[in-house]
């Protein structure tokens, strides 16, 4: 994470340097001191920098994909003209453990289709999901495990 | 050209009577309630409608500060729905009994065993 | 090319709002609350930031555009933290699942 500081900083320098404060020439900024960075980093310690953001940038790109499917699914479901629902909530064993963490996992959750986070035990180990079909909930806790828990914790571990 | 225009006007009607329609459906829920969640939910659902609306205003007038306007919208409802959901969570079991009533009237929203359940916590 | 921007701006105002009367018919045809919140925090955000990016679009400015796509992260960022909020005071406030749902383990766990 203190990587990604000093991105910020060195994106923000940059703009303060190059007198144009426009959004895209942030975007540039912070896309060439995260070239320069991860080129340092690679020599000193070899944690591959550039391949954490390309990961975070796959995150990204699923989740959009999610969010329109969910929608999408919304939409056909609620079109439908005999309503059918099962729904009910869950319990999900968490496997990851810092709040960032598991405050993205929630949110991801919340925007995809049919699965809605609700509430989140004491001790951090349970997340619990309304679903508006929960009649599998095994494949549902599975589809969860193996999709956003596994690629949040490529991106961030 | 003169077809760009109209597809445009056209575009710009069609979704107008969709979110008027949308908002209608959403007033209708607000009213309806049952309960004081289910209208939260709905408000909820207004503001986006109404962000939606002015989206379209913004292209069918061409002023783009518009849609500054409805971020700064999106930002107060975000907030008013925080804001009332400490207030549901504030007003706590005692609201839920009254709304409760209301949902057994119109919606039946719960089991025996819950409701026998929700008794011995009122005790509690 | 203004042609292409123009039928693009189209599209998503038609699918935006189609999205958002999606939304609310699902407001009022689920049968509790919990399930009403996912129509209204997915279709209505994904129909209102359609909206939003048809706008930005149309503007065709590139700074604007920026703006519009800020807005459209900022709604998809906090629809699931007021969802989540309003979920969990809800369910612990006493506020019941609908008698079709199958299961219910935060009851179970938490009574």
């Amino acid at each position: 994470m203190t990587a990604f500081t000093l991105n910020v900083l060195f994106a923000v320098i940059w703009v303060a340097v190059s007198g144009s404060a426009s959004v895209l020439n942030l975007l540039f900024g912070f896309a060439v001191s995260a070239l320069s960075i991860g080129l340092v980093r690679e020599q000193a310690h070899g944690v591959s920098y550039l391949r954490r953001i390309g990961r975070i940038l796959s995150l990204l790109a699923l989740f959009l994909r999610e969010l329109a499917l969910s929608a999408w699914k919304v939409a056909v479901l609620v079109t439908r003209p005999r309503l059918v629902v099962r729904p009910g909530i869950f319990s999900f064993p968490l496997t990851v453990g810092r709040d960032f963490e598991i405050t993205l996992l929630a949110n991801l959750i919340t925007l995809t289709p049919g699965t809605l986070s609700v509430d989140v035990s004491e001790d951090r180990r349970t997340l619990y999901v309304h679903a508006i079909d929960c009649s599998d909930i095994e494949g549902a806790r599975r589809d969860i495990r193996e999709g956003f828990e596994r690629k949040i914790m490529e991106a961030f571990r | 050209m003169i077809t760009e225009a109209l597809l445009l006007s056209a575009g710009i009607w069609l979704s107008l009577a969709l979110l008027v329609l949308s908002f209608l459906v959403t007033v209708a829920r607000v009213i309806r309630g049952p309960t004081l969640g289910d209208r939260v939910v709905a408000l909820d659902m207004l503001v986006g409608i109404a962000i939606g609306f002015i989206a379209v205003i913004a292209i069918k007038t061409g002023f783009t500060l518009y849609i500054d306007v409805a971020i700064a919208l999106g930002l107060v409802g975000f907030l008013a729905t925080v804001a009332l959901a400490r207030f549901i969570l504030a007003r706590g079991a005692a609201g839920a009994e009254g709304e409760g009533a209301a949902m057994r009237g119109e919606d039946a929203g719960e089991r025996p065993e819950n409701r026998s359940k929700m008794k011995q916590e009122r005790k509690a | 090319m203004s042609l292409i921007l123009t039928l693009v701006t189209v599209l998503l105002l038609v699918a935006g709002s189609a999205f958002a009367l999606m939304g609310s018919i699902g407001l009022i045809r689920f049968p509790d609350m919990f399930s009403r919140m996912h129509a209204a925090s997915k279709a209505g955000t994904v129909g209102s930031g359609l909206l939003l990016l048809a706008a930005g679009l149309h503007s065709a400015d590139l700074s604007i555009f920026a703006r519009a796509l800020a807005g459209f992260f900022f709604f998809i960022l906090t629809t699931p933290v007021s969802a989540h909020l309003l979920a969990r005071a809800a369910h612990k406030a006493g506020y019941r699942l609908h008698p079709s749902s199958v299961a219910d383990h935060l009851r179970q766990d938490s009574p």
